[in-house]
């Protein structure tokens, strides 16, 4: 249920115009309501938006530049990409200086090391909590019913996304008790978790070896996101790294076999361990159990993997991990190995 | 690991043993003798292989320090030769003994092993030489005993290196229990397990039992520790008081030197040493990778720079 910024730039557009209809005679507003999707996608700037609007829309286009296309992009293309998505989130804060997301993903590429990102992250917290929340008082107070929860929810997304990206840096920052006390933070204020935060919570619970946390965590997802269990990559491979902690290496490797079932085309994901940059507006949107959502796992894993004084480089649970796989599924490994040396991100 | 001095104990021991009670004094004449000559003295399987392993150590020791003036192949090599002498001559032990812990120890640690198959090896000879329970009282006092502590010293040593921080603490912790003069150093192994596992209630709990006396490890630890917990003024306090309490604890940290192997144990350094801080820094090693900013935010204090660099021209060390 990663982030979306294009259908969250139409929400957004679509309750200002609907509140714009509300005095509007019942016939017209429903035919006016009905060109909206069309004007949204052709005519965008005939549409009634704020600054704020506008500079939201700007992160819509500059996440897809920066998330979605520059991973992809070949060397010759990657600088053009880069400054087109800086010029888009510097644009969007001269329309809304308030507009966090622009300002939390611009800190990304200017900030100098995890340490500085960290930090900005840390020092601006209180103030985006603050404008996010009145956002949402104004909307709960101007508005009712469906409208209202959808406009409440659009104003405190940039905290949760903000929190989301603390909790994060703060786990590559090895302070993993920050991290769980920023998920837990977000979590009090989104408990439906729409930034999935618990798969980064899972992590620093595995990093403090606190296996009676990450069980309790196991028992909220029930509560937190009824549709998915807590066999996600994230939950798995968290366990499968306290149980080799703790040396029950039959345990680990009976996780490792779950994860593999949960993900079926999962083998080279956990062998290659490869690590990709974060998300900068959100986690990637991919699909539940896909490869590629087994391929942000293990990235953002590598905190786990790769802890460890192991000559090999990947790490002590990073070496039993791929060796482990290579034993399940030796075809599968076969492959990821045969295709490392084209690896450009490949972490040896 | 002091094998001489083990062995002295051991044989007057058993020689007391054999001729029956003796007075304070007529002991610690014996002792003497024993120290003498010690190889006279030794008429036990068990001590035979203590002998040749005190022997093969000094010889291990020794050939450590030529090391400088070989290039890096040459010293690779050497480094090979004397590990595969050690562990033959370890293995000889061992069989003279008909099974010596200490020697099937050193054994395995000579085998310069990755933390998992070191740790799988380790756990192999805590099941096969277990002693039962732990002697009551201080662990120490029991020279026959000390193999099974320096084991599990090893054991939590090598948790630590394989980023399994809560058994290593475990075990730093049974053996803090089992002997309160922690001969074997495993305060050290425990502090730094909790500074990784950001568990401040249990550092200074740790802290206190030791009566915050501090060393290089706990120093270093309290920096990562509250680095980690974003603490960042306590962090930078806990910092200059490394800097001040720890000899070339700023040089250490800043240019991390190569630290053998332990063969079977810490090599003893006196306290507040430049050789305890390189120790300390060596061990924190697995943890300090784990926060990537750690070494940048130090190198940050220009007074931390210039206390390493003034090491440095003091000791004639590169910078």
């Amino acid at each position: 249920m990663a982030h979306d910024p294009k259908r969250e730039d139409y929400q957004r557009l679509s309750l200002r115009f609907a509140q714009g209809l509300d005095d509007a005679e019942p016939g017209a507003a429903m035919r006016a309501f009905a060109s909206f999707s069309q004007r949204f996608a052709q005519d965008r700037d005939s549409l009634p938006q704020s600054d704020a609007d506008r500079a939201f829309h700007l992160v819509a286009l500059a996440t897809d530049v920066v998330d979605y296309q520059l991973p992809f992009a070949s060397d010759e293309q990657a600088p053009g990409l880069i400054q087109r998505g800086k010029d888009l989130l510097d644009e969007a804060l001269s329309l809304d200086p308030a507009c966090y997301d622009a300002l939390r993903m611009r800190s990304s590429s200017e900030a100098p090391s995890v340490e500085a990102r960290y930090r900005f992250l840390v020092e601006r917290e209180d103030e985006v909590r603050a404008h996010c929340e009145a956002s949402r008082d104004e909307a709960a107070a101007s508005m009712e019913g469906e409208r209202a929860a959808l406009a409440t929810s659009i104003a405190m997304r940039p905290y949760w996304r903000w929190l989301a990206s603390l909790a994060e840096e703060a786990l590559i920052c090895g302070r993993n008790r920050v991290a769980a006390e920023t998920a837990e933070r977000l979590l009090a204020s989104d408990p439906a978790d729409s930034c999935d935060v618990r798969f980064t919570l899972a992590y620093a619970l595995a990093k403090l070896e606190d296996e009676p946390g990450l069980a309790r965590l196991a028992e909220r997802y029930g509560a937190i996101s009824p549709q998915r269990p807590a066999n996600d990559a994230w939950m798995l491979l968290a366990r499968t790294a306290l149980a080799h902690k703790r040396c029950d290496l039959l345990a680990a490797r009976d996780l490792l076999e779950e994860l593999l079932s949960a993900y079926p085309n999962g083998a080279q994901a956990l062998v290659r361990q490869v690590e990709l940059p974060d998300g900068e507006f959100a986690r990637l949107r991919v699909s539940p159990y896909s490869e590629d959502e087994l391929i942000l796992a293990v990235s953002e894993g590598i905190v786990l993997l790769q802890e460890g004084n192991d000559r090999s480089g990947r790490g002590v649970l990073g070496s039993w991990v791929a060796g482990t796989v290579a034993s399940l599924r030796p075809d599968a490994a076969a492959e990821a190995l045969g295709g490392r040396g084209n690896e450009g991100e490949q972490r040896t | 690991m002091n094998a001489w001095d083990e062995l002295v104990e051991r044989c007057a021991l058993r020689r007391r043993e054999k001729i029956g009670p003796l007075s304070d004094d007529a002991y610690a004449e014996l002792v003497l003798a024993v120290r003498e000559d010690p190889a006279s003295f030794v008429d036990d399987p068990a001590e035979a292989a203590l002998l040749v392993l005190a022997q093969a150590l000094d010889a291990y020791r020794a050939s450590c320090r030529n090391d400088d003036l070989l290039d890096d192949d040459a010293f690779e090599a050497a480094r090979r030769r004397r590990l595969s002498v050690l562990r033959a001559e370890s293995e000889r032990a061992d069989q003279l003994a008909a099974g010596s812990l200490d020697a099937r120890l050193l054994a395995l640690l000579a085998q310069d092993l990755d933390p998992d198959p070191l740790l799988g090896g380790l756990v192999e000879l805590e099941q096969e030489f277990d002693a039962g329970e732990t002697p009551e009282g201080d662990a120490w006092a029991d020279v026959f005993y000390r193999p099974r502590l320096r084991l599990r010293a090893a054991v939590a040593r090598t948790c630590l290196e394989g980023a399994r921080f809560r058994m290593a603490a475990s075990a730093a912790a049974s053996l803090v229990d089992a002997m309160p003069g922690d001969q074997l150093g495993a305060r050290h192994t425990f502090a730094l397990a909790l500074a990784r596992l950001e568990d401040e209630a249990g550092f200074d709990a740790l802290d206190a039992l030791f009566d915050r006396r501090g060393d290089a490890w706990s120093h270093l630890a309290r920096v990562i520790l509250l680095f980690k917990l974003d603490r960042m003024s306590a962090a930078r306090r806990a910092l200059r008081g490394y800097d001040e309490l720890c000899e070339g604890g700023a040089y250490a940290l800043l240019r991390p030197t190569y630290v053998e192997p332990y063969l079977p144990d810490r090599p003893d350094a006196a306290a507040g040493s430049f050789e305890e801080s390189v120790l300390a820094v060596r061990e924190a090693e697995p943890i300090i990778a784990d926060v990537p900013d750690f070494i940048g935010w130090c190198q940050g204090f220009d007074w931390l720079v210039a206390s390493a660099e003034r090491f440095a021209r003091g000791r004639d060390l590169d910078w």
